[in-house]
């Protein structure tokens, strides 16, 4: 005979009691609390960023513990010459010179160039797969608790059908009423700023764009978040509904300081998460 | 009444900050902390309307009120007043023309006046009141990039 299923935690118990049964599961939970607390004692209103083993958090610069996070300027990368044997000189020490994403080879690619002028290239550096499992793994800063707070405010904040689609994909629409710019808002990903465009075109020149309604046209991706990030992924120190309910506040309350802190990548980098 | 202040948190999610503007105490309080988050650059974000809001520059504690930049581009955008004045024929000024207001007492920018300020870099521009008591607020720290 199959055992009983478990009850569910939730309906019958208390809501106090249902968070503690979840966050018994969670490992980081009394670390969260005991970091929530520091930043209370610290009237620090945003919280203090939680750092993780093995994830570089980067911190707001005026933030006010940004000094404890963000480490001293990036040592040189030591990247190899391909020789056996050690290093003679620090002239054998390669640098990072330029770096790009290579639209066709769907990853970034670095040269780097050493003291003497040796350069070397590597492809493949990051991919989005790379960002993808940075980011699950930077999910261990954040709590069901902040998460469901979270959802309850961005609710209050659209109206039925674009939460539910919200809570179904993970994305919704909304069109400024200032700049008629579409934005798709998603979780963990960059905002997407949208225009409609229709390709005209006459027998004596090459086809344009203009404002109308026949293509959707990705103007830039997005990219902010509050306080501090996780670098190398899609995870900010808040979690991702908090992310999402920075980006539509901002967008509605300022939409030109809303570009202005936000960086604004190509829709078509790794980056845009597209 | 009580306003309140969503503050977007790292560690606890999103923290309210309520008070009574009845409430001596809670009122000064309250005016501390905004104040302290915009001057930590905090984009404090008033909802002046069901689903639609501007950015606080700074709170009156005694009033009890945000204050907001009194500018709306999209009825700047839709304003065709000549910069000598209003015009009756304006679809956003017109009615207020018409019954003898004067424009500029009633706070808002009109686009004549925007043109005409574009060349000089005035700072400030005007600015309108929201009572606190009444809103809900959302406040987002600094960015981080991404």
């Amino acid at each position: 005979m199959p055992a009983a299923p478990a009850p569910s935690p939730s309906a019958e118990r208390p809501a106090a009691e249902q968070f503690a049964l979840v966050e018994s599961f969670d490992n980081f939970s009394r670390h969260r609390r005991i970091i929530a607390a520091m930043a209370r004692e610290a009237k620090e209103w945003a919280g203090i960023p939680m750092p993780l083993e093995g994830e570089q958090l980067v911190v707001e610069p005026s933030y006010k513990f940004a000094a404890l996070f963000n480490g001293d300027e990036e040592e040189p990368v030591d990247v190899g010459d391909g020789q056996a044997g050690p290093r003679e000189s620090e002239d054998d020490l390669y640098r990072v010179v330029n770096m790009w994403h290579s639209r066709r080879h769907r990853s970034t690619v670095a040269v780097a160039q050493n003291g003497r002028g040796r350069a070397q290239h590597v492809f493949g550096l990051s991919k989005q797969i790379d960002l993808d499992l940075r980011t699950l793994g930077c999910s261990e800063a954040w709590g069901v608790e902040q998460e469901h707070r979270a959802l309850n405010l961005l609710g209050t904040m659209l109206n039925h059908r674009m939460f539910k689609a919200y809570l179904l994909t993970g994305m919704f629409l909304e069109t400024s009423k200032r700049s008629g710019v579409v934005y798709l808002f998603r979780k963990l990903r960059p905002t997407i700023a949208i225009k409609a465009m229709t390709l005209r075109w006459r027998w004596s020149s090459r086809p344009w764009l203009e404002d109308g309604d026949g293509y959707m046209k990705p103007l830039a991706a997005l990219c902010m978040h509050p306080i501090a990030y996780y670098a190398d992924s899609w995870a900010g120190a808040m979690c991702p509904t908090d992310d999402v309910v920075a980006h539509l506040a901002m967008m509605r309350g300022d939409e030109v300081m809303f570009w202005r802190r936000c960086n604004q990548h190509d829709p078509f980098s790794k980056e845009a998460g597209l | 009444m009580r306003g309140t202040v969503g503050v977007l948190n790292v560690g606890a999610g999103d923290t309210k900050l309520s008070f009574d503007p009845k409430n001596p105490a809670e009122r000064i309080r309250a005016a501390r902390i905004v104040r302290d988050m915009i001057r930590r650059g905090y984009a404090l974000l008033i909802e002046v309307e069901p689903n639609q809001f501007q950015r606080a520059h700074d709170f009156d504690e005694e009033r009890c009120e945000y204050i907001i930049a009194d500018f709306d581009p999209v009825a700047a955008a839709q304003c065709s007043c000549p910069p000598d004045g209003a015009s009756s024929a304006c679809p956003v000024h017109g009615d207020e023309k018409a019954r003898g207001q004067d424009v500029q007492a009633s706070g808002t920018e009109t686009a004549g006046e925007a043109a005409a300020g574009a060349g000089k870099k005035k700072r400030g521009g005007r600015r309108k009141r929201v009572d606190a008591g009444s809103t809900r607020a959302v406040a987002v720290g600094r960015t981080a990039g991404g």
